[in-house]
Formats: structure tokens, sequence, C-alpha cells
């Protein structure tokens, strides 16, 4: 590898880098936020059975599913301007991804939320529990260490799936790569830099997801015996 | 107390009850007992309303409701006065033994939180699980978990309690102490409605049977008069295949 490319490289990583800690990262964890919260919601309505909202959650996820996600970032981006609604790059970026997202984490949430026995909501109702109670207090605490490790394998698909953002300007981790091969010809160089750097980010994202899920575990199905460990009665 | 009138149910189009008339008064244990798929514990689900009876009126509490129109608020409202103890135990496996029974007391009642934790003790003392207290249902026996269920449904002092089939889903050797716990209760002046197939716990324990057949009640008397001289047929019958499988048993 000649001096110039080592270089280049070196030079380039930092700046990569930082657009990565700046806006890759927080692009990830606001659309995320955005699609946990939709997608709960949306699982929500389909489970409680509220007809019109039910029907609403079907055709939307059908929509979402069923589109390209860059094609969903163009119509909110350069589509919405035309009906007058303009948004910046970032805050469109955000609503794409967190649309996009919240159909597929809706699905995650729907399975986990009828994979709880039926009982256990009976059994809610019967000590005199009232439907958002229920759901609070029993089948959404136990659902989630169901939908949680498909909740973050969404989380690292999104997490690369914001590379799509630099098409729509935002100048994240991949438009920075983009900009620097352009300006250097070293296109093989740094794209493969940018590849490692989103490696990282993912390797941190699954390291972190094994050391929660063995948390989430233990929490809800103890292993035999475990109690006896702990203090009776608090 | 607790009174059902014309009771209908279909589950697609077959009527699994077909209109029964039953009633309980403070302090009767009563048996309801019958060949499977005769309707029982379908009439323990309409009455508690987690099935919704197709017709049939009922009086709890002096309160006269039409169960096919009834609203969720006076379900909840005569929930909340009832007990109620499933086969499958369904113990809330993300609550030790502790929290499952503080939950209807704490939560769902807002008692005070010192006062639920002395009922919880009570109670957990009651049924001989006062040590398991913070187990969670997945470390506990079948056994237990039912005992548990049972201190979770008197924990608030409901008028009456409904048990569906309650040791079905145990071993053999697990029975007794679910049954004992039964018994205590019975003696302490609890109110229940017991759907079951232990013969020797209808005829030690309850005050009067029930005896259904195709969604139809058809006997029901005190225990004595049932279990020596019943009226009907298709109960002498029942009687009498009961007690020579109590006979291939011993």
């Amino acid at each position: 590898m000649s001096e110039r490319l080592i270089g280049i490289l070196t030079d380039s990583f930092v700046k990569i880098l930082i657009p990565g800690i700046k806006v890759t990262i927080p692009l990830t964890m606001l659309s995320f936020a955005f699609s946990f919260v939709l997608g709960l919601a949306l699982a929500l309505v389909q489970v409680a059975d509220i007809k019109v909202l039910r029907q609403f959650a079907r055709f939307y996820i059908w929509v979402f599913r069923g589109t390209p996600l860059i094609v969903q970032l163009f119509i909110i981006f350069f589509g919405l301007p035309s009906i007058g609604i303009t948004l910046d790059a970032f805050p469109s970026a955000v609503i794409a991804f967190g649309m996009n997202l919240g159909a597929y984490n809706a699905e995650v949430f729907r399975s986990s939320i009828q994979a709880i026995p039926q009982g256990q909501m009976e059994a809610a109702f019967m000590i005199g529990l009232s439907y958002p109670t229920t759901m609070r207090r029993i089948i959404l605490p136990q659902s989630f260490p169901i939908a949680f490790p498909s909740l973050f394998n969404n989380l690292i698909s999104l997490l690369k799936d914001t590379s799509l953002a630099s098409s729509i300007t935002v100048i994240e981790l991949f438009t920075t790569a983009q900009q620097i091969a352009a300006r250097t010809y070293e296109p093989f160089a740094l794209y493969c830099e940018a590849a490692v750097i989103y490696l990282f980010f993912s390797t941190f994202l699954t390291w972190l997801q094994s050391f929660l899920e063995a948390k989430l575990v233990w929490k809800s199905k103890p292993v035999t015996d475990a109690g006896k460990n702990r203090a009776i009665l608090g | 107390m607790l009174e059902i009138r014309d009771i209908h149910k279909s589950f697609s189009g077959e009527e699994v009850l077909k209109g029964i008339d039953f009633k309980v008064d403070k302090g009767e244990v009563i048996a309801v007992i019958g060949p499977s798929g005769s309707g029982k514990t379908t009439l323990l689900r309409c009455i508690s309303f987690l099935e919704k009876a197709d017709k049939g009126t009922i009086i709890f509490d002096g309160y006269t409701h039409e169960m096919g129109t009834i609203s969720n608020r006076d379900i909840k409202k005569i929930r909340m006065r009832m007990g109620y103890v499933f086969q499958n135990f369904n113990l809330f496996s993300n609550m030790t033994v502790f929290e499952n029974v503080m939950e209807g007391l704490t939560t769902a009642r807002g008692i005070e939180r010192n006062t639920a934790r002395s009922k919880t003790i009570d109670v957990l003392e009651k049924v001989g699980m006062i040590d398991k207290a913070e187990y969670y249902p997945g470390e506990i026996s079948g056994g237990q978990q039912q005992r548990v269920a049972i201190a979770r449904a008197i924990a608030p002092d409901p008028d009456v309690i409904l048990f569906d089939e309650p040791t079905s889903a145990l071993d053999p050797e697990l029975t007794g102490e679910v049954l004992d716990v039964m018994k205590r209760l019975a003696k302490e002046g609890t109110t229940m409605v017991v759907v079951t197939h232990e013969m020797g716990f209808a005829m030690d324990v309850a005050s009067r049977i029930t005896f259904m057949e195709n969604g139809m009640v058809v006997e029901e008397g005190t225990s004595r008069e049932f279990f020596s001289s019943p009226k009907e047929d298709r109960s002498r019958q029942f009687i009498r295949r009961i007690m020579r499988e109590c006979e291939y048993t011993i």
C-alpha cells in the first residue's frame, strides 16, 4: 500500500468517524425510538381489536412493508415540498426510517404479545385489573423479552440502512466517505473504510444485545432455585 | 347471594349451555360435576364473564344484570368481588409468588401497601406457601402454584370463589395438598363453586351438588341426597360408574 494511500486512510478515518458518531448514531437512535413507540401503538390497537384502528394498522403495515425504504425517503424529502410541507434532511430521515421500521416493529410486538398464553390475561381480569393495566403490568412485561431479539435485530439493520440518508443530503458517515472518495479518487479504500466503521458500530450493538439478553432472560425466566438466593420478603 | 337464570351459550352454532339456573348462598360449597363436555367449565366462565353468555340473567350483590348486554364497568365491579382459580393456575410469570398475591390488592384495588403486605403474608401462610414468597411461578411445583393461585384468589376477601377443575392439571400425588387447602377454606365458611372430577371432594366437602350433562342441569341437591339417593336415572348411572372407577383405583 502506498504511503499516499495510508495517509489518506488515516486522515479520513476520523473525518468519517465523526459524522458517524454525530449523525449516524443519533439518526439511528431517534429513528429507532420513533419506530419503537409507533410499532408498539400499531401492535396494541391490533391486539385490542379496536376495529377502525386495527384496519388502519394493517393498512399502514401493508404500505410501509410493501414499498422500498428509499422511495419512502424520497417521497418525504423531495415529494412533500410540492404539497407545501418542507422538512430538513435530518428530520425527514428520522421520519422515514421511523415510519418504515415502525411497521416491522409492529409485527414483532404483535407476535410477542400473542405469544403470551391467554390465561395470563384472564387471570389478570379476574383479580380486577382493567385491560390497559393488564397490558402494562402483565402482558407487555412478559412479551418484551420475547420481542427483544427481533427488535435488536431491526435496530442493527436500521444502523446500516441509515446510509441511505446520504441520498437525501444528510451528511452522515457514508456521505462523508463518498465525498472523500470523490476528492481522492480512492473509492475502493474509502468505501472499505466506511464498511469497517459500520462494522465497529454493529459489532458493538451485537455485543450489547447479548449482554442485555442475558439480563432479560434471568429476570423473566429465573433458573430453578434462583429464588433461594433471594432474601425472603425483601 | 349469586344467582344465574336461564343462561344460554353457543359456540359456532352448537349450544353448550341450554338454559341453566344456578344459585349459591353465602357459605355454601357447590360442586358442579358431570361428564366431560357437559358445559361445567363454560358455565363457570360465563358467570365470570370470561365468556360472554348469549342470554341469561345474573343477580349478584343485590344487582340484576342481563348477561348479553352487561357493560364492562359492571363486569369489572362483579369481578372485584369474585375469586377465580384456573385449571392451569395462570400465575403471572413475570412476578414472584408474593407479587402475584399483592397485585390484586394494590394495583387492582388501591389498597395501601402495608395493609396489602400483611394480608398477603396472611393468605400465603394459610396456603402454606410463605416460604416460597420470593420464588417465581416457574420455580415451584404445580401443586404449589395452585396453592398460590388460591391465595391470590382469596386475598381480596371475595364473596365467592370459582374453581375450574383446580386439580385436573396436577400429578395425582400433588392433588392432595390443593384439596386440603380447599377443605380448610370450606370449613371456614368460604362460599365456593367448584367444577371438579374429584368425587371424594364433592362427597366430603360440598354442601350441594349440581350434576350437569349436555348443557343442562340434570339434578341438583344436597351432597348427601345426591350420592345416597339420586332422583334421576342419569345421575344414578353416573354415580355407579364413578364408584366403579374408585374401586379400580383401590
